[in-house]
């Protein structure tokens, strides 16, 4: 056989396909800095299909880059400056050694920076895909600005972040696009609709600081640069797109509005959804105005950001005690403040024209999106379940008796006045009970009348009159007939058939049984409830 | 000699001195003639004027104003003598000057009072080249009135001044605090194309496939609804039943019992095995008894060494024999299978979709498969355990809330899960060389 052999790995997947620790050799970087780099520049290790092929027949796990990523990161500025930096290190640490303090200003002074702005372009060609990633910046942002200021991590990033995030809570409050608000267990979840786009991220409270040990803050720490920079520009163009003027100032208390480039003349024309349909529209701006008109006073417990972002965002008015941070703008002793948010049992000083309600009140009024009564959320009592405004229920699913209220108090139906009162319960069952057997009587009376009148021969009232033709329902003698179809066709398969289409139906309508199960359950826990309290009253 | 004759001369001058010699030796003549001496001459002066009274006085003067300040005539009583009153009765007032403000009596009494100051010392006061110096600064006084600038203050008014940028890298790191934003996506190209190209300023255009995500998952999942800090009664409890299914350590367990049921089972089945294969083997028997005859004459055939002429012809004819039997064979099936077409039809009809189904499969795996996180080097993703506060621990208010689970490992997971990260674990002490533990001599001998 002529021509030269074609030897195996040679071609193909396996070398498409490059390890780990040869990319960092070819690009002759450390291994954290080689890290950095892929975090910075969007680069991900990726399986392939066929390991085998691509590890030349071993099975070991490797980590494998594709080799076109790699190439391409060769051409990167930033890879120079890593090396600066590492030249920059080495010489510092032997000026300390040498203790040549003229030497350490120096070199310090002139400390190799570099920026990620271009890398920031590259991958995010347009604003709009910036704010398709934006979720992860705000969450890493909220993040970091929570920490302590402490050596672990860069007192300048903490500080940063924190511009940032309080930036971008600015531009919700002035663009009110804040939607749902879920106060859970690890933190709160946000979201907002910018632009189009559903935007959720999350913020941890203010008192958590439990630093896991499992956790690399390197990598965290180099995910945050390049967000930082990204929520950085974001921000600007979205405070360009409402004709505000950037970088705002005096902003850290969340109390004030922004400047204006432009007149006030142009504050109401900020129209971000485009709707079809007015009906619509007209909804989203009742809704974005649920607190418009209300004053509110946030007492020293309450976590006082959240809140405040979240009331501002709905138009009303908020204020806090001065002791806990600058800007507030009026003091508790003012009259014409409506509700006061209180988280302790009871206050000491009481005004009389004002709601003393604890904090969940004013984020399930947002998250059903109109003003719920205020007497379920007054001081001690046991608030109603927060319920989480991100499920979406399907049919069949089981529904907490909870949300039922609140969909009928969207509907505009009058609130349930059965209250889980055992006395009110009861007068009411004993009323339907005698409704019932009113009607039951009057039922009676009536064909005892009838009867009576028959058996005296009496011709009966009742006349034969001509039959009236009964608007024949279209769609359900139609929905009869397909249904008699159905069932004729189930009669007419065969046992194999039969038996996998049983199957089918048995696993579509477990989830229907399972919401049976749990409404009963919920009667039976209601029940025990009810005959524990008539035992303590008793 | 002459000393002493001089104190002899002028003891003998004074009027308390005795004269040594004695009174009745000395004449009237001596004692009414007493030589005349001539006090004008300097050299008189000393012989024979007798000035000790005033000496001594002089130093007594003297020695008064070295050592105590002054002459003693000239003090006030009161600093030198004291009425000693006995022990005052109450602590005498401090007045304006408090105990910190006013100076202790001691330092007073050691401050030096002599009236004789200190000696200078002139050395300091010496400038050796003092008339010199006082002549060039008048000269340039003189100079710079008349408008005349010495060179080297020419070359340093006209040196640039000095920009103090205050800490250059600080401003322009990445992560300062103040830093400036602009708008990255409203400015085009400033420069020309060509210009980037040939000063080799053109970045590398980024390949398609960066572009797309590495997992289909969302940047940030919601809890489930019992994880609100004020749950729904059996949203709570959903949400704790997953927990507990999906834990690792049920999952151990489960493992544990799989493995403890295998090994019944299996035992189980070898007991069991015995007897399936008995009758197995009764059924098998009949069916292929001509199979036996193929095997006995392989076996056959493999014993005899050599073969004669006439089995090599045999098996050619055989050979022969068997060729056309599967020619005639292949004919009629070729014939008969136009009969056979509808059973073909629908074998073909299974196939096709035996092969749908899979590939439905195959597709469903596929996809099911990018929602999971790939496996990206040596270890696999361990997926976070569920955050579920248990029922006693929940808060009724918000007051009392503790928040349970860290955001940041969440973060890092949810980075892990979509394969921006492969999984991660804290780098172990690992020691290369064992470390030999040897007992001191001293405690050798004890034990």
């Amino acid at each position: 056989m002529g021509g030269i052999q074609k030897k195996k790995y040679e071609r193909g997947s396996a070398t498409n396909y490059i390890t780990r620790n040869r990319a960092r050799k070819k690009l002759m970087l450390s291994l954290p800095d080689f890290r950095r780099l892929c975090i910075l520049k969007g680069i991900y290790p990726h399986e392939p299909k066929h390991k085998k092929k691509v590890n030349k027949g071993s099975t070991a796990p490797r980590t494998f880059y594709l080799l076109k990523d790699i190439r391409f990161l060769l051409h990167e500025p930033i890879v120079s400056k890593f090396r600066e930096y590492k030249i920059f290190v080495r010489k510092l640490r032997r000026a300390y050694g040498k203790t040549e303090w003229s030497a350490v200003e120096r070199l310090k002074e002139n400390k190799p920076a570099y920026k990620l702005d271009h890398i920031v372009k590259e991958r995010y060609p347009t604003f709009i895909d910036a704010l398709r990633d934006i979720d992860d910046a705000l969450c890493m942002c909220f993040l970091f600005s929570t920490f302590a200021r402490t050596g672990k991590c860069h007192v300048q990033t903490i500080q940063l972040c924190r511009r940032l995030t309080v930036e971008w809570m600015n531009y919700v409050i002035a663009s009110r696009a804040l939607r749902k608000v879920f106060l859970s267990i690890k933190g709160i979840y946000y979201q907002a609709e910018v632009m189009g786009q559903l935007i959720t991220w999350l913020v941890p409270y203010q008192f958590s600081h439990d630093h896991p040990t499992d956790v690399d803050y390197r990598v965290m720490a180099t995910f945050t640069e390049l967000y930082t920079t990204l929520l950085g520009f974001v921000n600007f163009r979205l405070y360009q797109s409402l004709n505000l003027v950037y970088p705002p100032k005096k902003l850290s208390a969340l109390s004030s509005s922004l400047a204006r480039v432009v007149s006030s003349s142009e504050e109401e024309e900020a129209k971000l959804d485009q709707f079809p349909d007015e009906e619509e529209q007209k909804q989203l701006e009742t809704q974005k105005k649920i607190f418009e008109g209300l004053k509110f006073f946030i007492n020293r417990e309450v976590p006082r950001e959240s809140l405040a972002f979240v009331i501002r965002c709905f138009g009303g008015q908020v204020s806090w005690d001065k002791s806990v941070c600058i800007g507030s703008t009026y003091d508790v002793t003012d009259e014409t403040i409506t509700h006061q948010i209180v988280d302790r049992p009871n206050v000491d000083k009481q005004y009389m024209n004002r709601y003393y309600i604890q904090p969940q009140w004013v984020y399930d009024c947002v998250n059903t999106k109109m003003r719920l009564p205020v007497e379920d959320y007054f001081l001690g009592v046991t608030l109603p379940p927060h319920l989480s405004p991100f499920v979406e229920e399907k049919e069949g699913d089981y529904v907490p008796p909870e949300k039922l209220k609140i969909m009928a108090l969207q509907r505009g139906e009058k609130p349930d006045e059965e209250e889980d009162e055992e006395e009110e319960e009861e007068e009411e069952e004993d009323e339907n009970e005698e409704e019932e057997d009113d009607e039951e009587e009057a039922e009676e009376k009536n064909l005892k009348k009838m009867e009576e009148q028959r058996s005296q021969g009496k011709s009966l009232q009742v006349k034969v009159t001509p039959g009236k033709v009964k608007a024949e329902n279209r769609a359900r003698l139609e929905q009869e007939e397909k249904a008699e179809e159905k069932r004729l066709a189930i009669m007419m398969m065969k046992k194999k058939e039969k038996y996998l289409y049983d199957k089918i139906m048995f696993g579509k309508k477990r989830q229907v049984r399972e919401a049976n199960k749990l409404a009963a359950k919920r009667k039976a826990h209601d029940d025990a409830e009810k005959a524990k309290k008539k035992k303590a009253r008793k | 000699m002459a000393a002493r004759r001089r104190l002899k001369r002028v003891a003998a001058s004074q009027s308390g001195f005795l004269s040594f010699k004695s009174p009745s030796d000395t004449t009237a003549s001596v004692g009414s003639r007493r030589k005349r001496v001539n006090k004008n001459k300097k050299k008189n002066w000393n012989k024979y004027s007798d000035v000790n009274d005033v000496d001594e006085f002089l130093e007594d003067i003297r020695h008064q104003e070295r050592t105590t300040g002054g002459l003693l005539s000239e003090k006030t009583d009161d600093s030198l003598f004291f009425l000693d009153l006995g022990q005052p009765e109450k602590p005498q007032p401090q007045g304006k000057l408090g105990k910190a403000s006013r100076p202790l009596r001691i330092d007073l009494i050691l401050q030096p009072d002599s009236l004789v100051p200190p000696p200078k010392d002139i050395l300091a006061y010496q400038q050796p080249n003092a008339k010199k110096l006082r002549r060039i600064a008048q000269k340039a006084e003189q100079l710079a009135a008349k408008g005349v600038v010495p060179r080297k203050q020419k070359r340093l008014l006209n040196r640039r001044p000095v920009d103090k940028t205050v800490k250059k890298a600080v401003t322009e790191a990445n992560n300062n605090p103040d830093r400036d934003y602009y708008d990255i996506w409203g400015q085009e190209l400033s420069a020309d194309p060509w210009y980037l190209q040939q000063t080799g300023k053109k970045l590398v255009k980024r390949p398609e496939k960066l572009n797309e995500k590495p997992s289909v998952l969302p940047a940030v999942e919601v809890i489930a609804p019992g994880g609100s800090y004020n749950p729904d009664f059996f949203s709570h409890q959903v949400t704790q039943n997953t927990k507990f299914m999906t834990s690792q350590a049920t999952c151990m367990l489960l493992k544990w019992y799989q493995s403890i049921y295998t090994l019944c089972t299996f035992s189980y089945f070898k007991q069991v095995e015995g007897l399936v294969e008995e009758e197995e083997e009764n059924n098998v028997e009949e069916s292929a008894p001509s199979k036996e005859d193929e095997e006995a004459a392989l076996a056959a055939i493999a014993v005899t060494q050599k073969k004669t002429e006439k089995q090599i012809k045999k098996e050619k004819a055989e050979k022969l024999k068997e060729q056309q039997r599967l020619t005639s064979r292949r004919q009629t099936e070729q014939q008969q299978q136009l009969f056979q077409l509808r059973s073909i039809k629908a074998s073909i009809r299974q196939q096709e979709e035996k092969t749908k189904s899979k590939q439905m499969q195959r597709r469903a795996k596929q996809e099911a498969q990018k929602a999971q996180p790939r496996r990206l080097g040596k270890l696999k993703f361990q997926a976070p355990d569920l955050d579920v506060q248990l029922s006693d621990e929940l808060a009724g208010s918000l007051r009392q809330l503790k928040p349970e689970g860290s955001i940041l490992k969440d973060r890092f997971k949810s980075f892990q899960k979509r394969n921006l990260i492969e999984p991660r674990e804290r780098a172990k002490f690992k020691r290369k060389l064992k470390v030999k533990y040897v007992e001191k001599r001293a405690f050798k001998e004890i034990t």
